[in-house]
């Protein structure tokens, strides 16, 4: 018997009609850090081919090494297995030029908030938009990930407003399969409906959300975290008892003190000061304590030092 | 007659064309991979000779259109055309306590289907997508359920209920449904043709092992009571499942190592088993190398594999008041001699007596293993579940 016939598939279809291919079959995320690599892994995870965006070989080696971490957590964990994660990486690419999200149905831009100043980069964003729209079909459906910026504005200068829509990812708690869905101004309501049958095929909850500053989640999030500072700066209590309030007592996965070490406080003295600009209440100016940190580059986890003190793992020292 | 048998799977189809009349098999293979980076085609032709069809496959309506595709192609098919498929019998994991038996496919059994799929959440969707896909490309052509679960529906209530609140069963249908009822139906069968004997006058255990792995106790043709349980994890070791286990583990790990119920599920499912155990390998080939290389580990984990077999059998046997046949099919039951004479011997207080050196050289072809004077026959029977659901099929087809 003669070896193994290999062929191409093309030629057995049924019928010569175009294939429909099926949606988000390819996306692609533009800004592999610690939001873009969360959202390339949860894709990824769930089937779909990922392209992602980063300047240079060396960043694209780093964001596939933060990609790695986490799905090497997951199998510590028992979540997943070896062969598992390898079938999820091979779905992964990295490139550092746009043209290589031709085919994607669906790119989202997650490209950092400034490393030392927590700035927003907008006029970045908007530029990132505009080479997507230079890059994709016309109905290819540009989001953001968004949490103060507003995706009307970043989607302003483009020809094709109706397919922008921002998204917020929660991914600063491990596993929380939710999305906040932003349709802008001009958002069509094709794109918000194929953007929440996204968020079902990777296995997450949604929630519609008007377009304003901070969403639910963060507006909810930083006001609780700038009520825990003040307790702590009136010296009622210390940041282990806060965070243990809200685990045992409200069931919270986690703290809140814990949280925002993994967000990271220079982000989060800007999205503070970003909702102070937009709404004009006391209550998001950022707690002293915050501000204390925020100068002694005391950022969190990333820092090592936060609110807790963590080992280059990530876990509380004290 | 030619039956087309499908077998769809979350990433992977496999089928037969069978025809019915010669007993032929007309085309088999597989796509694996669907939806992913890498998926093929794997063909093999009716003169035995391999082909594989490389190219993308984004889902299981692609992958059948393909699977057809071949079939009635001029260079590796079987059949000219469409019409030379009469029927379609479609593999479906998980019937619940609907269907006792294989069912023509109607609107009314999809949606039954459908409603499984709270108890079956990986297993019904691409089953479902298989009968979908067969709707829209062949809508003529009439279309057989057969059950991984339909055999078991026999079981008496005593066997399928777990000691929990009832109203736990009345509200999610919580309780024994069983799996691999096809194989065990099939080999059952299978078995007492070979031995001469009267299938609905005959106690006896069939032993499905390989990867996954359940026995089940039958009594005059109908299974009552089976080691597989509300989902395949419980019951045997397996490949990389755990079997039974105490809850209390459950518990304590979920408690322990902070994890949810999706993680539990990986652990128990997937990290468990021979290859948890060993830490080497789900494969018995590998474990059997690594002991004959002195690894403690993977000599611990068969040990635990087979005694849990042996545990199974003398409780069924209890079960079923004696037996008369004991039935060995699956990867590891058709071939891995050295586990069926470990459990065998072991099972010597029941007057079961194999032949060793008939056992040693056996391997994925029927035999009746036991001597003349063993009170229990000892058969190996190779399963064939596309055969079966490929006659269920054909028998309901002409009913209708």
């Amino acid at each position: 018997m003669a070896e193994e016939i290999i062929e191409a598939i093309e030629r057995y279809g049924l019928s010569k009609r175009n294939r429909k291919r099926t949606l988000f079959s390819r996306i692609g995320v533009v800004g592999c850090g610690k939001e873009g690599s969360v959202i390339a892994t949860t894709a990824a995870l769930n089937g779909m081919e990922v392209v992602f965006l980063e300047p240079n070989e060396e960043s694209i080696r780093n964001a596939y090494s933060r990609i790695e971490e986490k799905l090497d957590k997951k199998i510590s964990n028992w979540g997943l297995t070896e062969n598992e994660k390898k079938a999820i990486l091979s779905r992964i690419t990295g490139t550092s030029v746009y043209e290589d999200f031709s085919g994607c149905d669906f790119v989202i831009e997650a490209i950092r908030y400034h490393d030392q100043t927590g700035e927003r980069r907008i006029v970045q964003r908007k530029e990132v938009f505009k080479e997507l729209e230079r890059v994709l079909s016309t109905t290819a459906i540009i989001a953001s990930n968004v949490t103060t910026v507003i995706v009307t504005d970043l989607a302003s200068e483009l020809e094709h407003t109706e397919r922008c829509i921002g998204l917020h990812f929660l991914s600063n708690v491990p596993d929380s399969q939710i999305i906040e869905i932003v349709p802008g101004l001009n958002t069509s309501t094709e794109t918000f409906d194929k953007v929440c049958q996204f968020a079902r095929l990777i296995n997450h909850q949604y929630i519609p959300v008007l377009e304003s500053s901070g969403l639910v989640s963060i507006r909810l999030f930083l006001i609780q975290l700038n009520e825990a500072c003040g307790i702590l700066l009136e010296g009622i209590s210390s940041v282990e008892d806060i965070d243990r309030v809200l685990t045992v007592g409200f069931g919270h996965r986690q703290g809140v003190f814990r949280t925002a070490d993994q967000m990271g406080i220079e982000k989060i003295v800007r999205l503070l000061e970003n909702l102070w600009d937009e709404y004009g209440s006391l209550k998001y100016k950022p707690s002293p304590i915050l501000l204390r940190l925020f100068r002694a580059k005391h950022f969190g986890v990333s820092t090592n030092r936060g609110f807790y003190t963590y080992d280059d793992f990530g876990n509380i020292i004290k | 007659m030619n039956i087309l048998v499908l077998n769809c799977g979350s990433s992977s189809v496999k089928y037969k064309l069978l025809d019915m009349e010669s007993n032929e098999e007309l085309g088999t293979g597989g796509v694996e991979k669907i939806g992913m980076k890498g998926s093929f085609l794997k063909h093999i032709r009716r003169d035995g000779q391999k082909v594989i069809l490389k190219g993308e496959i984004l889902e299981h309506q692609l992958a059948i259109e393909y699977i057809l595709g071949v079939l009635t192609s001029d260079k590796h098919g079987a059949i000219k055309s469409l019409d030379e498929i009469n029927a379609v019998g479609h593999r479906v994991v998980h019937g619940g306590e609907k269907f006792n038996t294989s069912v023509l496919i109607t609107d009314e059994v999809i949606q039954k289907i459908v409603e499984c799929i709270d108890i079956a959440p990986l297993h019904n969707p691409p089953n479902l997508a298989g009968i979908y896909a067969i709707n829209e490309l062949l809508p003529s052509v009439p279309q057989v359920a057969v059950f991984d679960t339909a055999f078991h529906q026999t079981m008496p209530d005593y066997a399928y209920m777990y000691g929990i609140p009832y109203s736990l069963y009345t509200k999610y249908g919580i309780r024994r449904y069983g799996f691999h009822g096809t194989s065990h139906r099939y080999v059952s069968k299978r078995a007492c043709e070979f031995l001469g004997l009267d299938f609905e006058n005959t106690k006896m255990i069939t032993a499905h092992i390989g990867n996954g792995a359940s026995v089940c106790a039958i009594e005059n043709g109908k299974s009552v009571d089976t080691s597989m349980g509300f989902t395949p994890v419980e019951g045997l070791m397996m490949g990389t499942r755990s079997g039974d286990i105490d809850l209390g583990v459950v518990t304590f790990l979920m408690e322990k190592e902070m994890i949810g119920a999706g993680y539990v599920s990986t652990l128990f499912n997937k990290h468990s088993g021979v290859l948890g155990v060993s830490g080497i390998s789900s494969d018995m080939r590998d474990i059997e190398n690594a002991i004959a290389e002195g690894n403690e580990r993977a000599k611990l984990a068969l040990d635990m594999y087979e005694y849990r077999i042996k545990k199974y059998i003398g409780s069924y046997t209890a079960a079923l008041g004696g037996i008369d046949v004991l039935v060995f099919t699956g990867g590891v039951g058709e071939n891995q001699t050295g586990t069926r004479q470990k459990v065998c011997e072991s099972l010597a207080f029941m007057g079961l007596k194999i032949d060793v050196e008939l056992n040693k050289a056996s391997r994925g072809k029927e035999v009746l293993l036991s001597t003349p004077d063993s009170k229990v026959k000892v058969v190996v029977i190779p399963t064939d579940e596309e055969f079966m659901i490929a006659s269920d099929t054909l028998a309901i087809v002409q009913q209708n």
